[in-house]
């Protein structure tokens, strides 16, 4: 594998086409797809018929997409295999961006630490324009009347606003910290499949524009939950909604399958199972918990699509199709995706936990337990979001059962990080900050969700303000908050810097407070009885809505502050040195910044990383 | 022992705790009714009460996390410069996992329990329904029709005391049919029937809210319900011209 020639500073040779591609080949790529697509629809469909503007939209993200991975390069080496070539080891050192410095960030490079970076840009421009419509919709709600945007918009707003976050947390931690710090967490030199890698972000990437794009052509005006029928009623924005959560889909695919076998086949000498990294754990449970349910995602959209396109009746009552199989289909994959996204923050906040507090991780067994726990249980409950929509009542009682069950895994989540901090002590750096603001807004939202899982009082604040505020507690005040601690704890060995510690925590208190101040008053709201997506709304409302907003704006100030933060200190914070948290995995021992393929020597472990205050036994 | 010394609880946290919890549950006594809507049927007040139990069942949940916490960050802050030294290796701790484990699984089954004796209710109150009122969801009006009656309205109106079961549907997309101050929602689907029922016990005007994201005037889907006495109730219906 790793050969004196790999060490030897030179550009390798080989490369191929892949030479020429990058960003911007494939955009345009991507472009030129769109506008054939376009081209051959105008000239082969029946342009009278009813269905032909949803025919041409979907035909021209198809386009999009298969073009932008062609110009990319993506399909440059599977396609090489398939006329009889294969690679060649300079050809695969190419591909890793061996010897390119910063242009290895604008094109298919394989090296995982590139692609976590990748991710990390990628996580920002979701949640950056997830963040804005945000702000929209609060402004929109400062007072009952207020347009600031038409109806219409904001309606479309809600929608595209929901699932630039939900996609934004998917990858919020997995994407940057599962590429970048889990094979050098199990020892490994790369992902198991590097090439996959790549491929997993790019296809993400090409989803983005399409989930953009579909504010631009015919609002997709429905809420995130895309609800049947009346995404029938949706203009053709729904149709590059769906086939961005289907490209979505796609990519979580690849990555969680990657995820998966690195963490199970590529660890090095010594590093068995129960030494692996908490946050390893987590992610693998998260990547298994997706490959579950992102293909019902994947279908959901699908026959969304068909029916929307070719006419078919899956979803529609008056073709014989229902909109509860819409509805379960959704939340088959609405549910487990909540862990899909909490369980690695939760891993990276565990990891922090240990490290920061200078003592073993609390319980490390019960830990994995409780994180399996949580995935089956997740995979049981997704009817909890259903219990109001008249399916099958006589389920209430089991589903009702089955969620309220998971408050018992999730209570050991809270035991396990009290149990590291008891008695430790604890280093109050940046990550130790959004730790302990974790754990005070996650005892929020587990609180308020175990309401929701009773049905006679689900039956009162289902469809309110009241749930809104309960899953931003779990995914901003929870999620975000392990996101925001996983960078500022990982961000010196990606830069070798540290993440500048007075901006870092002027956002932390920005976005604390601010989470308070918008989701405490939001709970209020729906408790007097608001209705969520609504546009305008009752004067009762008003001081709880305005409050709501004000605080909005102090997360969006905090946001912004700590963007600040990241350029400012990625090329010019204070330099950290290879080990700055003194930690004891893996990606703590190598150099900053990490040389291509890691380990120079593969290392031999001998405990799991948590031996605080404990005497080491070297073998 | 430091060891033993290092698994003792601190008086102050336990102090710290009791703090939390009364907060906590004097919380959940007062502002939890206050907040919530103005109640108009058994169900709703069971509603309330529900969401208070489960507030003060939380808050001493709530109130060791809390006192953990903000005792945790007062007392162990590393004070010094640089890296802090190691703390006592605790790796587990049995016998409080379990304590943890079984707490949580006692309170999780009374939760269940409780639930499911409630819903037995409302399932009991939907059998034993007096009247019907058909209830139909279109972009964006509610109408009501009354059973036995010709009789059609934008605005439900129902007589106090009375087991009233709701037959709700829609014409178009989906629509949620809520009455906040009576604590009932169910969905209209269009092309099948939905049912929920309640009693109104207080006579008055309250809110029907549209829940489910129905085009552009899902905001304004809202009209009023009016439970009025019997007699009452008898009156408006006789007034009512019937609807063609």
């Amino acid at each position: 594998m790793s050969t004196n020639v790999d060490n030897a500073v030179h550009t390798p040779v080989g490369g191929g086409v892949m030479r020429r591609l990058n960003f911007a080949t494939g955009a345009i790529a991507g472009i030129a797809g769109a506008l054939i697509a376009w081209f051959a629809a105008r000239h082969l469909l029946n342009a009278d018929g009813q269905l032909f503007d949803d025919q041409v939209t979907t035909l021209m993200g198809c386009g999009w997409v298969v073009g932008f991975l062609l110009g990319i390069g993506a399909l440059t080496a599977p396609g090489k295999w398939a006329s009889g070539r294969d690679q060649s080891h300079d050809d695969e050192m190419y591909l890793a961006g061996k010897g390119m410095g910063t242009f290895r960030y604008w094109r298919f490079t394989t090296d995982h630490k590139v692609v976590g970076v990748q991710y990390i840009i990628v996580t920002m421009i979701l949640l950056g324009a997830g963040g804005l419509l945000a702000m929209g919709i609060r402004t929109n709600l400062i007072t009952p009347g207020n347009h600031f945007v038409p109806q219409q918009v904001y309606n479309a707003f809600l929608g595209v606003h929901g699932m630039l976050m939900i996609l934004g947390l998917i990858v919020a931690v997995a994407g940057p910290w599962a590429n970048f710090v889990l094979p050098i967490q199990v020892g490994a030199r790369d992902m198991a499949f590097p090439r996959l890698n790549a491929l997993s972000l790019w296809t993400l990437v090409a989803a983005i524009p399409l989930l953009l794009g579909s504010l631009f052509v015919g609002a997709m005006d429905m809420g995130w939950v895309t609800q049947a029928p009346i995404s029938n009623q949706s203009g053709p924005g729904f149709d590059l909604f769906a086939l961005s959560i289907i490209t979505f889909t796609i990519s979580t695919t690849v990555a969680g399958v990657n995820t998966i076998c690195t963490a199970l086949t590529m660890r090095t000498e010594g590093m068995t199972l129960n030494r692996l990294p908490i946050f390893t754990w987590a992610s693998m449970f998260a990547a298994g918990l997706g490959l579950y349910a992102f293909p019902f995602f994947f279908v959901v959209m699908g026959l969304n699509l068909a029916d929307r396109t070719v006419g078919t009746s899956f979803f529609t009552a008056s073709g014989g199709g229902t909109g509860w199989l819409q509805e379960n289909l959704f939340w088959l994959m609405g549910h487990p995706e909540v862990y899909v996204i909490l369980l690695p923050a939760v891993g990276a906040l565990l990891e922090i936990a240990s490290v920061f507090a200078r003592k073993p991780l609390f319980s490390y067994r019960t830990a994995i337990g409780a994180m399996a726990g949580l995935c089956g249980l997740s995979a049981l409950v997704w009817a909890h979001h259903m219990f109001t929509t008249g399916w099958a009542p006589a389920l209430g009682g089991p589903f009702m059962l089955t969620t309220e069950l998971i408050s018992i895994p999730t209570g050991v989540i809270f035991l396990v990080i009290m149990g590291t901090i008891w008695k430790g002590n604890l280093w109050m750096r940046l990550p130790m900050l959004w730790l302990l603001g974790f754990v005070a807004n996650f005892i929020v939202g587990g609180i308020t969700g175990i309401y929701l899982s009773d049905i006679p009082l689900d039956n009162e604040l289902h469809g309110t303000m009241f749930v809104v505020a309960h899953f931003h507690y779990v995914f901003v005040g929870s999620v975000l908050f392990g996101a925001l601690g996983a960078l500022a704890y990982w961000f010196p060995k990606v830069t070798g810097r540290f993440l500048d510690e007075t901006m870092g925590r002027i956002s932390f208190w920005l976005v604390f407070i601010g989470t308070q101040v918008t989701f405490l008053s939001m709970f209020m709201s729906g408790m007097r009885g608001m209705p969520r997506r609504y546009a305008s709304y009752a004067l009762i409302f008003e001081h709880t809505n305005l409050i709501s907003s004000v605080g909005a704006y102090m997360i969006m100030a905090g946001m912004l502050t700590l963007l600040g933060a990241v350029i400012h200190s990625w090329k010019k914070g204070e330099p950290s040195g290879p080990n700055p948290w003194a930690a004891k995995s893996l990606e703590w021992m190598v150099p900053t910044p990490v040389p291509l393929e890691n380990f120079e020597v593969l290392p031999v472990v001998t405990a799991d990383p948590y031996t605080y205050g404990e005497e080491l036994v070297r073998s | 022992m430091s060891e033993q010394k290092s698994r003792n609880i601190p008086p102050l946290m336990i102090v710290l705790w009791l703090a939390i919890t009364t907060l906590g549950v004097v919380g959940s006594l007062y502002v939890v009714p206050w907040l919530m809507p103005d109640v108009a049927s058994n169900t709703m007040h069971l509603g309330v009460l529900t969401m208070v139990i489960f507030s003060v069942a939380a808050a001493p949940v709530a109130g060791v996390v809390y006192a953990v916490l903000v005792y945790g960050i007062v007392r162990w802050r590393y004070r010094g410069q640089g890296v802090p030294p190691d703390g006592p290796a605790i790796r587990a701790n049995g016998p409080v996992t379990s304590l943890w484990l079984v707490g949580s699984t006692v309170l999780t089954i009374f939760l269940l329990v409780w639930g499911l004796a409630l819903l037995a209710n409302d399932q009991g109150s939907e059998a034993s329904a007096e009247m019907t009122v058909d209830v139909t969801g279109q972009q964006w009006v509610w109408s009501f029709a009354y059973p036995g009656t010709q009789v059609k309205s934008h605005e439900l109106y129902v007589p106090v005391d009375t087991e009233i079961s709701f037959r709700v549907t829609s014409e178009d997309v989906v629509h949620g049919f809520w009455i906040p101050q009576m604590g009932i929602k169910v969905n209209a689907n269009p092309g099948v029937f939905t049912s929920v029922a309640v009693m109104p016990n207080k006579v008055g005007t309250y809110d029907v809210r549209c829940t489910e994201i129905c085009g552009l005037n899902h905001a304004v889907m809202v009209t009023r319900v009016h439970v009025l006495t019997k007699s009452d109730y008898q009156q408006w219906l006789n007034q009512q011209p019937a609807s063609i």
